[in-house]
């Protein structure tokens, strides 16, 4: 295969010596098929081994290689190096902490993937011998779009409200409560609607879009959000008129 | 060059063991690419300060109670700028409303209870259906069509 050079401007910051993130170019050969982390994964193996950087998969699946391409969230194991020119920058995903080089903080994220209750709530536990939970595929349907997110982060690094409400739960995390919301083995949505009528949750949304622009899996947590907006809302109506909401 | 986030976005609770840089906000916003969308979306509120206004000038105006008071409203809203400004809210109110029948659809609940909402196609069409017929009914009503 023909060999091309191309420059990647890449982000660096080590906590222990820089003051603040700085900018390094390598020359890197490529190849037509590569994607953007083969070429990041060459400088880490062949040119410079200082270089932090997460990945793993390497399929799109596992959600860890989440960057900044010239300026656009990216998930950098399925983006063609061939829809970029010779200067490709590369960068920390937007809107996190950068803890060395590439790598962003974390911590934050999972918490508000916590707050939401991603979990089956019930009411009472079902013994074992009275069989198990049943849904149908029509069931399964009105959710399975949302439990399609790897996690990536793109959506958070990609949204304004984000960058400046720090308490916003962020299109991720909304979305995977909604999908337990939608789940009809669950009992908890109202447990999660009354974290979403909080401060700081789905009404701080101003539907920027750009979540569902750059989910490399097709979730629409734009979509996620603004449905739990009107299910937060008719739960809270409910409430008045439906003794212990309905159930 | 990405302008600087709030410095605690997505922080953890507790700060961790390393020394971390601070966030900055996407490249690309608020002017470039999609993002000028949303921030002319934004920037429409700045519209709706001014019409209120507006329409607080109206009243003062028309609390006269008397035909000079109305042909004085009249005047005004001929003059120069109130008729940009109303060309430019037009253009904003198309603008939004675009705006928001991309969103209608996809917005709506799965269900709510038995109910299923119609395929996101048809609420799509039934919304600009129903919006020229509101404007056409108003320009009826405005131009003494009807009424």
């Amino acid at each position: 295969m023909s060999e091309q050079k191309k420059t990647f401007v890449v982000t660096r910051f080590d906590p222990d010596k820089d003051e603040k993130p700085r900018q390094q170019s390598y020359e890197v050969p490529v190849q037509p098929d590569w994607k953007v982390l083969d070429a990041l994964n060459f400088i880490k193996d062949e040119l410079d081994g200082s270089l932090s950087h997460r990945w793993s998969c390497r399929m799109a699946v596992c959600g860890s290689c989440g960057m900044m391409v010239n300026g656009k969230p990216s998930l950098t194991c399925k983006d063609a190096l061939s829809n970029y020119g010779d200067r490709v920058e590369v960068t920390p995903l937007a809107n996190f902490p950068v803890v060395r080089d590439l790598v962003v903080e974390m911590d934050g994220f999972m918490e508000k993937l916590k707050s939401v209750k991603p979990w089956i709530i019930v009411a009472k536990e079902r013994a074992v011998e009275e069989g198990t939970y049943r849904q149908s595929p029509e069931e399964l349907e009105y959710f399975k779009q949302f439990s399609m997110c790897i996690n990536c982060m793109l959506c958070y690094s990609a949204c304004p409200v984000v960058g400046n409400e720090p308490e916003f739960l962020g299109p991720a995390a909304i979305a995977l409560g909604h999908r337990y919301n939608m789940d009809t083995r669950d009992e908890g949505a109202a447990e999660r609607n009354e974290i979403f009528r909080g401060e700081g949750t789905v009404f701080a949304c101003s539907y920027a879009n750009e979540c569902s622009e750059v989910c490399p899996k097709h979730v629409d947590p734009a979509a996620a959000v603004n449905q739990s907006k009107i299910n937060a809302v008719i739960d809270w109506a409910t409430s008045f008129v439906v003794p212990r909401g309905g159930k | 060059m990405a302008r600087a986030a709030n410095p605690h976005a997505m922080s953890p609770s507790r700060p961790g063991r390393t020394r971390t840089a601070p966030p900055q906000m996407p490249a690309q916003f608020p002017t470039q690419g999609r993002y000028l969308t949303y921030t002319l979306f934004g920037s429409t509120g700045i519209l709706y300060l001014l019409c209120g206004f507006g329409a607080l000038r109206a009243v003062w105006i028309l609390g006269e109670h008397s035909p000079s008071a109305w042909q004085a409203f009249q005047r005004e809203y001929a003059t120069a700028p109130l008729i940009a400004l109303h060309v430019v809210c037009f253009a904003a109110v198309i603008f939004v409303g675009v705006r928001f029948f991309s969103l209608f659809p996809k917005a709506q609940p799965a269900k709510i209870g038995p109910a299923k909402p119609p395929p996101r196609a048809i609420l799509h069409a039934g919304l600009y259906v129903a919006w020229i017929a509101v404007s056409g009914g108003l320009a009826l009503i405005m131009a003494g069509g009807i009424f």
